[in-house]
């Protein structure tokens, strides 16, 4: 459905409202399936691999993508920080191998080791768990929480607000929803957009 | 991508807040100058990146060999220019030449899809002359969305005609690249892929300034905007002189102080600054004067086509006069060419192309209700519109009948206006082009001449040079017709063709059982399908460079130049 010029020529602003009105429907309050994907130790992983784990961040990113490169060292402190507290971060490569060499399964092993990951980094071959989460760019974020024996997205988007300047960071948001959802409360901002390469999906 | 929901009301959310510009009252930036890259040989890549263009997060944008646009090339007539073009990015785009005669089939049009991961490697002589030209994404339905991200670049096409002439050509210095767009940051800091942005961007650089000596400067402007138009001119409302319409020097400078750039056009101004070190001046776009029905002269209340910019006028460079430099120009020339401009007496043809909405037309062939169409047809790239005899000097006319003005581009030639709406065009139009506006409901007659390039397997475009526009299929596809060689050799089966050596290590060599067999397209494959390299007439004397190809079994087609029959060869790297 593309915008067409005249579309809003002709309807101004009905046509807005109709598009307001559209069914927007969040990712929050999703409730994922687990999965069970190969780690850069050889090793299978799922999440019922983490009987005590109250959340989970998941983090689809990748080897090759410039702005993805940007985060590491704060995937590494947020997995520190918060798989003590029951919050365990795992990372997920999607991204079409056939188009990136640098995505391939060794390079990911290279990656993990070379940049010290103290999390699991799991390779989707398949693109099934992005396609499940309906993860979109590397990288994005997603908080799951346990709700009555089932994971429930509770954050998705965007790590925090500035990937070039981590002492600029404004809005933590992946920590903010963690933190809340720790403390019982509510999350000041569930959604935001990933920004970073596109993940595109074979067909 | 365009239709993602959140995405669609993240940027409605900004137009009705009117919170994405935070840009106004902030300090000047220094205009970005993109290096230059000479030739003949050019390795561009184009990649997936990001840049700092406004404070806070940063912007995921796409560059070539760059984090916004590209290297500005440097062309000189009569050379062959050979190009090796990686795409990095993680899907598919393709490269045009925008305004230069060539070969269809390196003419980097909707149908030269570059895979993600792919090398392409075109090449052809240049046969234009020394104005300003530019290279640009032409996947179709793409267009939009990949020069939006920051994929192009210029080209300035130097040969002795123009070199012998008194002008300022010191890049960056007296001799000065300003491309024009204007860009729409969400509150995240992204580019948003609408039709008209909230905040003008001049090569790159949101509020541009730039000091420049105090002599004659030349600009060379383009207009890379998705849609906006926009009407040159200075603060102090001086004279400055057009010296280039798109494709050449015009007969001699032509004086004004307005002048209305389109989408997809250029033009190289010279401006005088002599006395005047230490003043500063603006040039704006003064585009609260344009009609309505000229891009950039709406002013939509609400909506997706409401923009800070819409019917205002705006800076595009702060410009800062300091001391002349030594061997200044410092006068301008009153004469520069002379042209001989296509003669309407010479046309073998005359075609009709009408232009117009769909709005209220039941065509069931008319895919959409709301696009702009061109002869009552949205683009199909399996249709093509005219066969075009090589050799033919044809008169195009362009009939509107739209209620919106629409820049008109036709690849392969440059042509000269003959007429727009019965008049003959203003003198800065009198020259070489390859835009032409076409007015709500005129009509505009140029002429062409269809030389050489005959291939019926790969067509040209014409379109609509709106982005928006273009990808909604307001664009058609013509092919020169006619026999490339003078001589039809006797014509043997195309698989004979043999691969050596094989096994191969670093150079893959083509043996030619016929001798009068020539490659007019080389592709190859690895074992997933992959497509590594597209090799538009490769010159295979010296081999294809297989140095960096992992080890394993690969494909080769090869398609005959005459009988366009396409051979497959399987080889082994070693």
């Amino acid at each position: 459905m593309k915008i067409r010029y005249f579309t809003f020529k002709l309807l101004g602003l009905l046509l807005v409202m109709a598009i307001f009105g559209m069914s927007f429907s969040p990712i929050t309050g999703k409730i994922i399936q687990d999965f069970k994907l190969k780690n850069v130790d050889g090793k299978y992983i799922s999440l019922k691999n983490y009987p005590q784990a109250k959340g989970f961040i998941i983090v689809f990113t990748c080897n090759h993508c410039p702005f993805a490169k940007l985060y590491p060292p704060r995937m590494n402190a947020l997995n520190s920080k918060y798989s003590k507290l029951g919050v365990p971060l795992i990372a997920i490569s999607s991204t079409d191998t056939i188009t990136y060499d640098e995505d391939t399964y060794p390079n990911m092993v290279r990656k993990a080791k070379q940049e010290k990951f103290n999390f699991p980094y799991l390779f989707d071959g398949q693109q099934q768990v992005a396609k499940n989460f309906t993860a979109q760019k590397t990288p994005h974020a997603f908080v799951i929480w346990k709700e009555d024996g089932k994971w429930v997205v509770k954050y998705n988007g965007a790590i925090d607000d500035n990937g070039g300047e981590p002492e600029k960071v404004e809005n933590p948001y992946v920590a903010q929803a963690v933190d809340a959802l720790l403390a019982g409360k509510t999350i000041g901002q569930k959604e935001t957009k990933s920004i970073g390469c596109q993940i595109y999906f074979r067909k | 991508m365009k239709n993602h929901p959140s995405f669609q009301l993240l940027l409605l959310n900004c137009f009705a807040a009117f919170s994405c510009n935070s840009a106004h009252t902030q300090s000047y930036n220094t205009l970005w100058i993109p290096d230059t890259l000479a030739g003949p040989n050019f390795n561009l890549t184009i990649k997936d990146t990001f840049a700092q263009l406004t404070p806070g997060n940063q912007t995921i944008t796409a560059g070539i060999n760059s984090k916004f646009w590209g290297p500005t090339l440097i062309f000189n007539k009569g050379e062959v220019v050979k190009m090796n073009i990686k795409n990095k990015l993680n899907e598919a785009t393709t490269i045009h030449w925008h305004g230069f005669h060539l070969p269809a089939v390196m003419d980097g049009g909707p149908h030269q899809v570059i895979p993600a991961g792919t090398v392409w490697q075109p090449y052809w002589k240049v046969t234009n002359n020394a104005a300003t030209y530019w290279y640009h994404p032409h996947l179709h339905e793409m267009t939009e969305e990949h020069i939006t991200k920051g994929i192009g670049g210029l080209i300035i096409v130097r040969d002795a005609e123009e070199s012998a002439l008194p002008l300022p050509r010191k890049y960056g210095v007296d001799d000065i690249p300003l491309v024009l767009t204007d860009r729409d940051f969400s509150t995240q800091k992204q580019f948003q892929v609408v039709p008209y942005g909230d905040s003008m961007m001049t090569n790159g650089t949101l509020r541009a300034q730039y000091s420049v000596p105090a002599q004659v400067v030349r600009f060379r402007v383009l207009n890379a905007a998705i849609e906006r138009s926009f009407n040159i001119g200075f603060s102090d409302n001086r004279n400055f002189f057009i010296i280039t319409s798109d494709g050449g020097l015009l007969n001699a400078p032509v004086s004004v102080n307005r002048y209305l750039l389109h989408a997809g056009e250029r033009i190289e101004i010279l401006v005088s600054f002599n006395g005047q070190s230490g003043q500063s001046f603006d040039l704006k776009a003064f585009n609260s004067t344009l009609a309505n029905a000229i891009p950039g002269g709406e002013n939509f209340p609400g909506g997706p086509f409401a923009n800070f910019l819409g019917k205002k006028d705006f800076t595009m460079l702060h410009i800062n006069v300091k001391a002349q430099t030594t061997g200044a120009i410092t006068t301008i020339p009153t004469t520069l060419k002379t042209n001989v401009p296509l003669s309407a007496a010479n046309a073998n043809v005359t075609r009709i192309l009408t232009m117009s909405d769909s709005t209220g037309v039941t065509n069931p062939t008319i895919l959409g209700p709301n696009a702009f169409l061109i002869n009552h047809k949205l683009f199909d790239i399996n249709y093509n519109q005219y066969n075009v005899p090589v050799g033919n000097t044809e008169i195009w006319e362009i009939r509107s009948t739209s209620g919106f003005g629409h820049p008109f581009h036709i690849h392969d030639v440059e042509f000269n206006i003959l007429s727009i709406n019965g008049a003959a065009p203003p003198a800065a139009q009198a020259g070489w082009k390859d835009v032409v506006f076409v007015p709500s409901r005129q009509t505009v007659r140029f002429i062409a001449k269809f030389d050489d390039y005959a291939d019926a397997l790969h067509p040209f475009m014409y379109h609509c040079h709106i982005s928006l526009h273009e990808d909604e299929g307001m664009m058609g596809q013509f092919v020169v017709t006619g026999t490339a060689t003078s001589t039809l050799q006797a014509i043997k089966k195309a698989n004979d063709i043999k691969l050596y050596p094989n096994p191969a290590n670093d150079r893959l060599f083509i043996n030619f059982s016929d001798p009068n067999m020539q490659a007019y397209y080389v592709r190859i494959s690895n074992a997933l399908g992959k497509t590594m390299y597209m090799l538009p007439r490769p010159q295979l004397q010296e081999g294809i460079d297989i140095s960096n190809f992992a080890s394993g079994v690969y494909t080769l087609e090869l398609t005959d130049e005459k009988t366009k029959t396409t051979t497959t060869k399987k080889f082994i790297k070693q």
